[in-house]
């Protein structure tokens, strides 16, 4: 890949862009009788994330604020390559738009069917389809069973390189039990976990409250961190990284200032309530210093040295990676890591070393299959 | 070796007991465990809390094969009474922070006194 100027000396993954599927995608993927329900909305007007039956929004009767811009999308996977090279980046990581919003669905059924479908329509249309075009599974939350089935079906898939597990209005935080499964499978497969929220207004814990604030201003300041402090807690709480020692697991789309809050503060609870949480055979920071952090929104502080400081309270210098979170309003730049007052060795982690370790693939986005590997050997 | 110190009458601290004693200034916590005698300082290194003004109990086990959770070390756990940390009170260990271990002392019955070297 060409890349010019200050982009040369840094080979960049992006562990987080949105691709825009729509019913009518998904529509030659989806089983019976569930296409029927997508093909009826083909025609239903639509809102930026607000698809009834699709992208469900509880905030769909919020004004448009005078002003702004225009949301962008990802339609084809020739725009989307062209766009991440102007971007100077080699390898991204593919999210959903709309099915961000999965986890609010009540019904189990049509949410797995769902997550079949895009899964499907990510290997056939997506993913590895260009060059540097990686995928992640679709879970759906409500069917962790067939969440896990999926796992196996694309596990061995060369553009699938981990498994996306929604945060946003979910019901059941990510943690509890019931979602064993999935994590049992993702383990085995040795394909990593990327919990990402989304801003939603939703009966849904930690979502709910967020109808207090008037404006996008304020709903969008503490959506995503809120959920994933709440996940974070919870999967913790139950011993995942504990149940799950060999699953790399990734918080997405919160920025990372909240990570030195959350390491400091369930240490401070630990010493008093180690007796709650006896499966923990370290202090809650050290599990927190283990899972890997998506950059976007990066922080910029006045003082851009106050980045390393942040990076450093976690030693998150090798589990930071960069993420654009493209072609969404508040997306970053990779200029936003090279302009900051990280040395160039962290750079060059954070733009693509940690990604590449993280989602265990090489720079030609082959996967390594490292667990594979390992599992032969021992 | 250290210096002996008569602290107690063994009679004063009955099986399953404790009690803080002063030896030379320091507050040391004299514990009867199943009928042998341990001593700790009577410190917290967390925040110094009176460590053994706390109450003695078990705590509690997850076995990780099978997520069982069990009681366990019945009547060998202090726990502070400023912020709930957990010592093992043969060893001096810290539960939640195993790089963490207090100091123990030597605790010996003689003719119905305890003796205690520190």
């Amino acid at each position: 890949m060409i890349k010019k100027g200050q982009y040369e000396d840094f080979f960049i993954v992006d562990a987080d862009v949105h691709i825009n599927e729509t019913p009518e995608d998904l529509i030659p993927y989806c089983d019976l009788p569930w296409r029927k329900a997508l093909e009826a909305i083909v025609n239903v007007p639509r809102r930026y994330l607000n698809i009834p039956g699709f992208a469900p929004q509880f905030s769909g009767n919020r004004p448009f604020w005078p002003g702004g811009f225009d949301k962008k999308t990802v339609n084809t996977p020739d725009q989307l390559r062209e766009e991440l090279t102007e971007l100077g980046i080699d390898i991204a990581i593919i999210f959903p738009d709309n099915l961000l919003l999965i986890a609010t669905f009540p019904q189990r059924e049509y949410a797995a069917a769902l997550a079949r479908a895009y899964n499907a329509y990510l290997v056939d249309q997506w993913a590895d389809k260009r060059e540097g075009l990686k995928g992640l599974l679709l879970a759906a939350p409500q069917d962790p069973v067939d969440a896990a089935r999926e796992i196996n079906k694309y596990k061995d898939e060369e553009g699938i390189v981990g498994v996306y597990l929604p945060c946003g209005g979910l019901h059941t935080l990510w943690g509890h039990e019931m979602y064993n499964p999935i994590f049992e499978a993702a383990e085995a497969a040795g394909l990593p976990v990327i919990f990402h929220s989304v801003l939603t207004l939703n009966t849904a814990f930690p979502f709910n409250g967020l109808e207090q604030f008037e404006t996008e201003f304020a709903r969008h300041a503490l959506a995503h961190s809120m959920s994933l402090m709440f996940n974070m807690l919870r999967l913790i709480e139950t011993g995942v990284p504990v149940r799950y020692p060999n699953l790399k697991m990734c918080f997405i789309e919160g920025g990372i200032s909240w990570v030195p809050y959350m390491s400091m503060r369930l240490d401070k609870e630990y010493m008093e309530r180690r007796r709650y949480v006896q499966h923990l055979e370290k202090p809650p920071s050290h599990y927190i210093k283990n899972f890997y952090y998506g950059t976007q929104p990066i922080e910029e502080p006045e003082n851009p040295g106050d980045l390393a400081k942040v990076i450093e309270l976690y030693e998150g210098e090798n589990t930071t990676m960069f993420a654009s979170d493209w072609p969404h309003h508040d997306f970053d730049h990779p200029r936003a890591i090279l302009n900051s007052g990280l040395s160039k060795e962290v750079k060059r982690k954070i733009l693509g070393e940690n990604a590449l370790a993280f989602f265990d693939i090489d720079r030609q986005g082959k996967r390594m299959r490292s667990h594979d590997k390992k599992g032969i050997l021992s | 070796m250290g210096r002996i110190f008569d602290v107690a009458a063994a009679q004063d601290i009955p099986l399953g007991t404790h009690k803080i004693v002063t030896v030379k200034g320091r507050t040391i916590g004299i514990f009867n465990i199943k009928g042998s005698y341990h001593a700790l300082p009577n410190i917290c290194p967390h925040q110094i809390g009176p460590l053994c003004e706390g109450k003695v109990s078990g705590t509690l086990y997850r076995d990780k094969k099978t997520w069982e959770l069990h009681w366990t070390e019945e009547g060998e756990i202090v726990t502070c009474p400023w912020h709930g940390l957990e010592f093992r009170v043969q060893t001096g260990e810290c539960l939640a922070y195993k790089q963490v271990k207090l100091r123990t002392y030597n605790v010996t019955q003689i003719d119905g006194r305890l003796l205690l070297e520190i």
